[in-house]
């Protein structure tokens, strides 16, 4: 035994509280997880926006960005230009100030992508199966793109010499320049897809020889047979259905419309009719049977035409079209009141008696929607399944406008990946699930103490006075700077961006950062949660330890 | 937003602080301030147990356990003892609870500031005497439950800051761990100034507040917010300085939610809260014109 001499003045700690393994006080464990950002979810073609948005905030370069976004969706350009944005609809950040400019990254992605040539790297193709689709509308050449990435080459029949369907026929270019979508469509045509241009089914193809030859079919025919407006004097040859009207314009062909000009309707077609005339030097006047709110037309879209004080007359619904000496003089409208709301929603129009009015037009554009046209389909025909891309014929699957009627480009797309996935299933005779159906992360989730208030970033745009009188691309897009600006205003809902919270706040040190991720350190947590709090996107969740 | 703290770690897990415990993450990010060259003066507080039992230490730094009332005098000690060894680079922390603050070791603390002797004073404020049992200190807020306290206390929180800047040392804060760059930042400082230096940081207890662990960060947050706890800085007992001003509004909703949360504060009445929220509102004015009074000092 030592002398009392000998040992220190005072007793000194030797070893650290390392021994103690303080991880069995825990009841709670957390687990980092990732969850489903909003954005993501409403896409109807399931882009992984949160992720692209996050590898130009890592900035781990342009290339992995278009890369992941056109795993999705092989039309970037298009999207970022005429997608409605559900995207952005959804987006937690508009709880807090404005929604995230999506739409205006996924363009300047869509464009690099195009200046650049970036390319994909494609599996060999499988001879074995053969696989038609018709139509080369926004459906069926995202099916075929994604038939491609699995390795199946399929040959697409399109009626008309152009291919893209409403993206080249129906969209004006001052919204979607033809350069860029060509530009699209080609990167997927020479990914080694076969085309027969100028071939309609049911013409100069019969459907049950397709059926014969290939065995699996995909129709994508979109929805293009105009609605017949059904008033007195609408057989008059100024009376020019919307999309005929858009279609002679996007081929670049003179249309004769007279000075005033009534488009009647209230949907995108209807817009883009009204805008086309005002940038040919002519009156339009936007007829439409309920109010601004009722609009199925975009928002921004809406926007646009009341900066381009482009004159509504809402609430009113078109009777009868005068005539005299051959020429149409006016349109002749009753009033509306909006009554119920219907299954969609919307609130029904309901005419009020006695209030007929006149507007002084000339030329008459009908904007009143499309239908499907399936007539080339002998004998009995296609019911599609609930799945909406089965059909009751064996092989063939259907989508895009072509089911749902009119809707808008993403879904299309969405469809196209839809099918796409299906004809894998049914090739190979699999059953993979289509996706994950968890719930996305709301803005109550978030612990919004660690963002700041950040105005969006808007996307260039031509000023009023020089878009008026050309055709000339309404907006401009991102530069650089503005799009890493707008980038890091990103919530990153649900899925970790290496923020630090959690392992700045832990009590335990039982954050580890490895290789650019974090563990817990179970042997010492003690499930505070204090983490699980503090972390801003809900990335973190707690678990009951099991006893 | 990301946070720009030191990846020096200084400190042990496997120490005896409760989960959520703000204390324990109060040193953490001090010693990530002050770095390896520190050493560490303890009074009772709940740090002396959470530090762990002999022999062992969750620090990776010089701590040196001393009486409660002890943590001024010691410091001044220690720090004479290294001046005379001519170690001149090492920072003398003296980290007390409020009991060894505000009650028990003021005397010791005031001798010193008066003497401006050189070390950092971390009082870790979590509003009682936690680890003995939540006995209520003169840092308990007016209102609060406490074991000593069953109904509510009766007397108003003392006003420490006011106490220390009376004594016209060089440097004095009020921090909190809920803003980890503004805490280091303040650290940071201190370590750069001589004489006698003092932060104050509330910190949650999650066990003595009667609060789940998982809001402790929250809690703090919520008080620097709702103008119960200010950050701000004063320089040598007249310049003050407003920190994270666009955070802070004494705000009746962000009070009543600091409260809500808090199992100590269940028993006040609609009266009583009202009474918190006033008293609050003219403390925060009492500061602000304490700022203002800087425009005076410059002319």
């Amino acid at each position: 035994m030592k002398q009392v001499f000998q040992l220190p003045p005072w007793a000194i700690s030797t070893e650290s509280t390392l021994y103690n393994k303080t991880g069995s006080w825990r009841n709670y464990r957390p687990v980092y997880r990732n969850r489903i950002p909003p954005c993501n979810n409403a896409c109807p073609s399931g882009e992984k926006i949160q992720q692209y948005i996050d590898i130009l905030n890592q900035e781990e370069g342009l290339y992995k960005a278009w890369k992941l976004l056109t795993q999705d969706n092989p039309f970037p350009a298009v999207c970022g230009r005429v997608c409605f944005h559900p995207c952005e609809n959804s987006c937690n950040r508009s709880d807090y100030d404005e929604p995230i400019n999506i739409h205006t990254i996924e363009r300047f992605i869509g464009d690099i992508g195009l200046n650049e040539g970036f390319k994909w790297r494609l599996p060999r193709v499988n001879k074995k199966y053969k696989i038609a689709i018709i139509g080369a509308g926004p459906a069926g050449l995202s099916c075929a793109y994604h038939l491609r990435r699995r390795g199946y080459q399929s040959t697409i029949f399109e009626a008309d010499n152009k291919l893209g369907g409403l993206l080249s026929q129906g969209i004006p270019s001052y919204r979607l320049p033809q350069d860029i979508v060509q530009a699209e469509i080609a990167r997927i045509i020479k990914s080694d897809v076969k085309i027969h241009s100028n071939t309609a089914i049911g013409n100069e193809y019969d459907f049950d020889k397709l059926l014969k030859e290939y065995k699996t079919v995909f129709i994508a025919i979109g929805a293009h047979k105009e609605k017949k407006l059904g008033i007195p004097g609408a057989e008059h040859p100024s009376v020019i259905p919307a999309l005929e009207f858009l279609y002679q314009l996007c081929a670049g062909k003179r249309v004769k419309i007279g000075q005033r000009v009534g488009i009647i309707g209230g949907g995108n077609s209807a817009l883009d009719a009204a805008r086309s005339v005002l940038r040919l030097g002519k009156k339009p006047i936007v007829i439409y049977r309920r109010t601004e709110n009722e609009m199925p037309a975009i928002l921004d879209e809406i926007q646009e035409a009341k900066e381009e004080q482009i004159e509504f007359v809402f609430l009113a619904a078109p009777e009868r079209i005068i005539i005299r000496n051959n020429k149409i003089v006016s349109l002749e409208c009753i009033k509306m009141k909006l009554g119920q709301a219907d299954k969609t929603g919307r609130r029904q129009p309901i005419p009020i008696k006695g209030s007929d009015f006149k507007v002084g037009v000339d030329t008459i554009i009908p904007a009143i929607g499309e239908e499907v046209d399936t007539s080339f389909i002998p004998g009995s025909f296609l019911k599609v399944l609930d799945d909406t891309v089965s059909t009751n014929y064996e092989g063939v699957f259907a989508g895009g406008d072509a089911v749902t009627g009119p809707k808008t480009v993403v879904d299309a797309i969405g469809a196209g990946k839809k099918a796409a996935h299906l004809i894998h299933c049914y090739l190979r005779q699999v059953c993979l699930p289509v996706g994950a159906s968890e719930k996305p992360v709301v803005f109550e989730d978030l612990n919004t103490a660690y963002f700041e208030h950040e105005t969006r970033i808007p996307s260039g745009k031509l000023p009023l006075s020089s878009r008026l009188k050309t055709f000339a691309e309404v907006y401009q897009g991102y530069e650089k700077p503005q799009l890493k600006q707008e980038c890091s205003r990103c919530f990153s809902c649900g899925v970790c961006n290496k923020c630090d919270n959690c392992f700045v706040f832990c009590p335990d040190m039982s954050v580890n950062k490895r290789a650019g991720k974090y563990e817990f350190d179970y042997d010492y947590c003690k499930g505070c949660g204090v983490c699980v709090l503090e972390c801003p996107r809900n990335a973190i969740g707690l678990v009951q330890e099991e006893r | 937003m990301k946070f720009t703290i030191p990846q020096e770690e200084n400190m042990h897990p496997g120490h005896l602080a409760c989960p959520g415990c703000g204390g324990a993450l109060a040193m953490r990010l001090a010693l990530k301030a002050l770095g390896k060259k520190t050493m560490v003066v303890l009074p009772a507080c709940c740090w002396s147990i959470i530090n762990g039992p002999f022999p062992y230490s969750a620090v990776k730094v010089p701590l040196f356990h001393t009486a409660f009332e002890t943590a001024g005098s010691v410091s001044s000690g220690i720090k004479a003892a290294l001046d005379i060894l001519g170690k001149k680079d090492i920072t003398v922390l003296a980290w007390a609870g409020d009991g060894g603050t505000f009650d028990i070791g003021l005397q010791a603390l005031s001798a010193a500031a008066e003497r401006n002797d050189d070390f950092i004073y971390v009082c870790y404020d979590n509003e009682a005497y936690m680890n003995t049992g939540i006995q209520r200190s003169s840092a308990t807020p007016w209102g609060a439950w406490s074991s000593t306290t069953p109904a509510a206390k009766e007397e108003p929180k003392k006003n420490i800051m006011d106490i220390m800047v009376a004594h016209r040392i060089p440097y004095a804060a009020t921090a909190s761990v809920s803003y980890p760059d503004d805490f280091i930042r303040k650290l940071k400082r201190a370590k750069d100034i001589k004489g006698t230096r003092f932060i104050h940081a509330l910190v949650c207890c999650p066990t003595g507040w009667k609060c789940s662990s998982e809001i402790s960060i929250k809690l703090t947050r919520l008080a620097v917010q709702s103008g119960i706890f200010p950050l701000y800085e004063v320089e040598n007992g007249l310049k003050y300085t407003l920190n994270k001003p666009q955070q802070i509004s004494p705000d009746n909703k962000l009070i009543r939610s600091y409260l809500g949360a808090q199992g100590r504060f269940a028993n006040l009445s609609e009266k009583d809260t009202k009474k918190i929220v006033a008293d609050i509102k003219s403390e925060w004015l009492r500061l602000l014109n304490k700022i203002e009074g800087n425009i005076c000092i410059k002319q």
